[in-house]
């Protein structure tokens, strides 16, 4: 009995140990962003401080980061939302008509190197003026979504059984109304899945932005990235950018937690 | 499903057009940087269209971004630029060599001094009017030369034995970038002043001793009596550790004066930071002095005319005056004997300035097409030197293989052997 | 019954017809398209109109001893990394295995660096790094250690972005494993304990065999990211100091955005797309014979 003890202690302290070192650079860029430059440099680091406002204040007020937030949005909705109008469908066939190829075809392009398509697409772009517009994002920004919506929603229509649509079809409906008016509703759980994680691997996405958008397209990964500006920098304002290019994302993960779970794990257990 | 698709191409469609609305009479398009002096044409644009009405549509941009950007819209024909701020010894040889600077030949240049001309011209012909210029100083710590009992270090033997008495665990001696590439432009007033140079007549020649010399000095220093991790630092990791005084001695760029004496950025009182010339090396007293802004009208441009009237407004003497009054050192002569600026600026900037002008190189980097390439050549033996504090026995050949390579890319571009 | 229409018909065509047109022209009109500048001399800085140029791209890169030094920067890294994940990973996934007070929260913690966007995670670590003012030489010389240069130093760059990819991506497994784990049938674990076997030879003959596809799979999706990781090198170190963090992809990055020598950098990003799909491939390989 008090051997087990012992043991049941020993793993708790286990435990809160790993959640601490997974917590640690959080805690210690929400702590900086309250902190201001002279408290940051200082040293010993300063773990009781008075915390300031003045990170936020700037970061919203003279960086115009409200823009940059809209435009993330805006950039991460319209690719998630045209990579669900282009792979809900692609999904279905590969499910119903088992086409492993297309889905190998599909999952390409989350194997290729992204910067390998990033060099022409700037070229191709720049010609045809789109430079800078929120068209070559939200592209480039779907073909991060596109294989996610794909490979999660195969999977789940993989999990809803056949006889559905077929008993539908037995009374007349064509297959592509069986899609839409049996399965798709059904598909709930997927659909958010798979928004979830396309709309936070948009979100974070740095390497496509850096190069097809500027100043009137810019995301928040660029602008925390340029927070360095021409003469100084100012460690309280980027840590409390990159907590406010974070919490977005963390909050839609506290929320869909489950659904997140799921879409991270599925390809790997299932597959 | 249908009426989704719909909705999305009409949504795409019209942000196509939204992009392309601009392209009406009258209406410019001007690229700035993210500079202070960005900053201040940005604030007074609306006063320019309200008496020339035209309309001006600006974007500023980080300034590697803004070089990128700038390459790709001229190399792809593509561009509707007018107006560009633009960075001469980093990209305007390149720029004007492909023909992307419109010729600027009924400018009233007097007012610019011979040195900073020379990198706003080819052959005579002016391409871009010079905005801002920028030389090495010495900024130092009076407080801690006091307690030294040190007098401002005149020669590189001084500056040495400063920052050895001054190095100590919680200050370092002296900090200057180390960080490759971005400690080239630091690096150039201590090879001039050497005796050497990255290029001569179009030969990269920072393989000589006089080179070798200086690179072996610039390491031994920062090696020995610099901040920690001194090989990735740029001005942006050395600055904050200036202003919070874990720095004795900085040098770098002219520019950043108005920043380490800010009450509201700097832990060390104002009157405790010095600014002095960068101290003399064995052969001379040459500190760059270059023009790191200036401003061009595209050769694409389809709006010239208003192009150039925008051009003349920004680079006016009016601004000029305004730019000086907020701390950034113009590259118009006139402005520094205006009274108000006469009254304002740090004396010390303006006896470093004249120091400069007279004695000091336009140039602080290779002057060439891929200088960004090169740079990247030249920062590797900067780094090699500080690691070994300047003892490094495979620099001189290291030097050697970096030099052959810099002459490959002057060869690819055909600029090898042109002055 | 209905006859059924063209669309009908035709729907394992006309469903996923979109989605390939699109990859198509986004992927591999891309992958074509650099596939033949990389036989060119095309140099956006040079103002020379672009002349095919045959190998001579790919001989020069080849030869180039700041290439070779990228491919085993990109190989130590992705190996590092991905060695460090899948033991730790595994690891906390055996340990968390079993139900206790605040299971779910642990759960979720560990969901967060996943989401964390990767720019801004390497600029924390920046800050954390930094030798004079960061956290983590002030751990160690509380600790009585000396102080580390981290990724100031050529030396010490890249364990220390192997730390920060540790860091963010553990997890990933972790969860991985966990839901893995989840799925075992009881069977294998009560014979083994009628047999008698002690916890760790469960452990080794009987839980690891078992969960080891999925270990393996995880391990392939993380090879393949951690070859291609960009952002947290380019926001940390840029591929510095010198070229001492440079990976393939940082160096493809400078070649093409920063010298614009377009026929170069192509034939680096055709090199590294091989290395991903090696990888893959060899990883793929090694799982189905795990299986059978």
């Amino acid at each position: 009995m008090k051997k087990n003890v012992v043991h049941e202690i020993l793993f708790y302290l286990v435990v809160i140990f790993i959640s601490l070192m997974v917590l640690f650079p959080f805690l210690w860029m929400l702590s900086s962003s309250f902190k201001t430059q002279t408290d940051i440099i200082a040293w010993p680091p300063k773990l009781l401080f008075t915390p300031t406002l003045q990170n936020y204040e700037k970061v919203f007020g003279e960086q115009d980061f409200l823009k940059y937030f809209i435009n993330s949005t805006v950039v991460g909705g319209l690719a998630v939302g045209l990579s669900l109008v282009l792979g809900l469908p692609a999904a279905y066939s590969i499910s119903r008509f088992t086409q492993r190829r297309l889905a190998l075809f599909i999952l390409l392009a989350r194997l290729m190197p992204g910067i390998s398509f990033l060099m022409p697409w700037y070229i191709i772009f720049s010609r045809l003026d789109l430079m800078d517009t929120y068209v070559a994002l939200v592209l480039s920004h779907m073909l991060i979504a596109l294989p996610i919506v794909v490979w999660i929603m195969s999977a789940y229509f993989n999990s809803i059984p056949v006889e559905l649509e077929e008993s539908a079809m037995v009374d007349g409906a064509t297959r592509q109304y069986a899609f839409w008016a049996i399965i798709l509703p059904m598909s709930g759980p997927g659909i958010i899945t798979s928004v979830t994680l396309s709309f936070i691997f948009s979100w974070n996405n740095f390497m496509f932005s850096q190069v097809l958008s500027m100043e009137k397209t810019k995301t928040l990964p660029i602008a925390v990235y340029n927070f360095v500006s021409y003469a100084e920098v100012d460690w309280g304002g980027v840590m409390a950018a990159a907590v406010a290019i974070m919490a977005p994302a963390i909050v839609l993960t506290m929320i869909f937690q489950k659904f997140v779970v799921k879409g991270l794990t599925m390809g790997a257990v299932k597959g | 499903m249908k009426k989704m698709l719909t909705s999305v191409v009409v949504l795409l469609s019209s942000l196509c057009l939204s992009a392309g609305a601009y392209a009406q009479t009258k209406e410019i398009r001007v690229l700035l940087a993210n500079h202070p002096y960005g900053e201040l044409l940005k604030s007074q644009i609306p006063e320019f269209e309200k008496q020339s009405g035209i309309k001006v549509n600006f974007e500023s941009l980080q300034e590697s971004q803004l070089t990128t950007k700038l390459t790709t819209e001229f190399a792809t024909k593509s561009s509707s630029v007018d107006v560009f701020m633009t960075r001469p010894l980093q990209e305007g040889k390149m720029f004007n060599k492909n023909g992307w600077y419109e010729p600027l030949a009924k400018y009233d240049f007097s007012d610019y001094p011979k040195t900073v001309m020379g990198v706003a011209q080819a052959g005579g012909a002016p391409y871009l009017v010079p905005l801002v210029t920028e030389w090495q100083v010495l900024y130092y710590r009076k407080d801690l030369f006091k307690a030294a009992g040190l007098e401002v270090p005149k020669t590189f033997a001084e500056l040495e034995a400063a920052a050895k008495k001054l190095n100590s665990d919680a200050v370092a001696g002296i900090a200057s970038r180390g960080k490759g590439a971005a400690a080239v432009t630091q690096l150039s007033s201590y090879v001039y002043n050497y005796g050497g140079a990255y290029i001569d007549k179009g030969v990269a020649v920072f393989d000589k001793p006089a080179a070798i010399d200086a690179i072996r000095y610039y390491g031994k220093i920062l090696g020995s009596y610099g901040p920690k991790g001194v090989t990735s630092m740029s001005w942006e990791n050395i600055m904050p550790l200036f202003q919070a005084g874990k720095v004795a001695m900085w040098t770098d760029a002219s520019v950043f004066y108005g920043q380490v004496v800010d009450p509201a950025k700097t832990q060390i009182p104002a009157a405790d930071v010095g600014i002095a010339n960068l101290p003399a090396g064995p052969k001379a007293s040459s500190p760059f002095i270059v023009t790191s802004w200036g401003i061009a009208v595209a050769n694409q441009s389809k709006n010239k005319e208003a192009a150039l009237k925008f051009l003349d407004w920004a680079s006016s003497k009016d601004l000029a005056i305004k730019g000086m009054l907020s701390n950034i050192t113009m590259a118009r002569t006139s402005v520094w004997k205006d009274p108000k600026v006469v009254a304002a600026v740090n004396p010390g900037l303006v006896a470093t300035r004249d120091h400069a002008a007279e004695f000091g190189n336009p140039l602080d980097r290779p002057y060439m097409s891929a200088v960004g390439e090169a740079r990247d050549q030249i920062g590797e033996l900067i780094i090699e030197s500080i690691n070994t504090k300047g003892e490094s026995a495979k620099l001189p050949e290291m030097a050697k293989a970096k030099a052959a390579r810099v002459d490959e890319l002057l060869k690819d571009a055909g600029e090898y052997g042109k002055p | 019954m209905r006859q059924p229409s063209f669309v009908e018909r035709h729907l394992r065509v006309i469903f996923p017809l979109p989605a390939i047109l699109f990859i198509a022209l986004l992927m591999i009109f891309p992958i074509f398209y650099t596939l033949a500048l990389s036989f060119t001399n095309w140099n956006l800085t040079s103002g020379m109109p672009m002349s095919f140029v045959g190998l001579r791209n790919f001989f020069r890169v080849f030869a180039e001893p700041r290439f070779h030094d990228a491919v085993w920067r990109t190989l130590s890294f992705t190996f590092l990394a991905v060695f460090f994940e899948a033991v730790l990973g595994t690891a906390i996934a055996l340990i968390l295995n079993r139900a206790f007070i605040g299971k779910g929260l642990a759960k979720l913690l560990l969901l967060l660096p996943l989401v964390a966007t990767p720019v801004a995670v390497g600029i924390v670590f920046n800050l954390f790094y930094d030798p004079t003012i960061g956290l983590a030489n002030w751990a160690l010389s509380s600790l009585g250690l000396p102080q580390g240069l981290w990724v100031s130093d050529a030396t010490s760059v890249l364990p220390s972005l192997v730390i920060v990819d540790v860091w963010q991506w553990t997890p990933m497994i972790t969860l991985i494993v966990l839901a893995g784990l989840a799925g075992l049938s009881e069977e294998p674990f009560e014979a083994a304990r009628v047999d008698g076997a002690t916890p760790w030879q469960v452990l080794r003959h009987v839980t690891i065999p078992m969960v080891m596809p999925v270990i393996l799979t995880a391990v392939i999706l993380r090879l393949i990211d951690a070859l291609k990781t960009f952002d947290i090198i380019f926001a940390m170190t840029g591929g510095g100091p010198g070229y001492a963090s440079e990976t393939l992809n940082i160096m493809g990055f400078k070649y093409s955005f920063e010298y614009f020598r377009m026929g170069q950098a192509s034939v680096i990003l055709i090199a590294l797309f091989f290395f991903v799909l090696l990888c893959s491939l060899g990883i793929m390989k090694l799982r189905s014979s795990s299986e059978n």
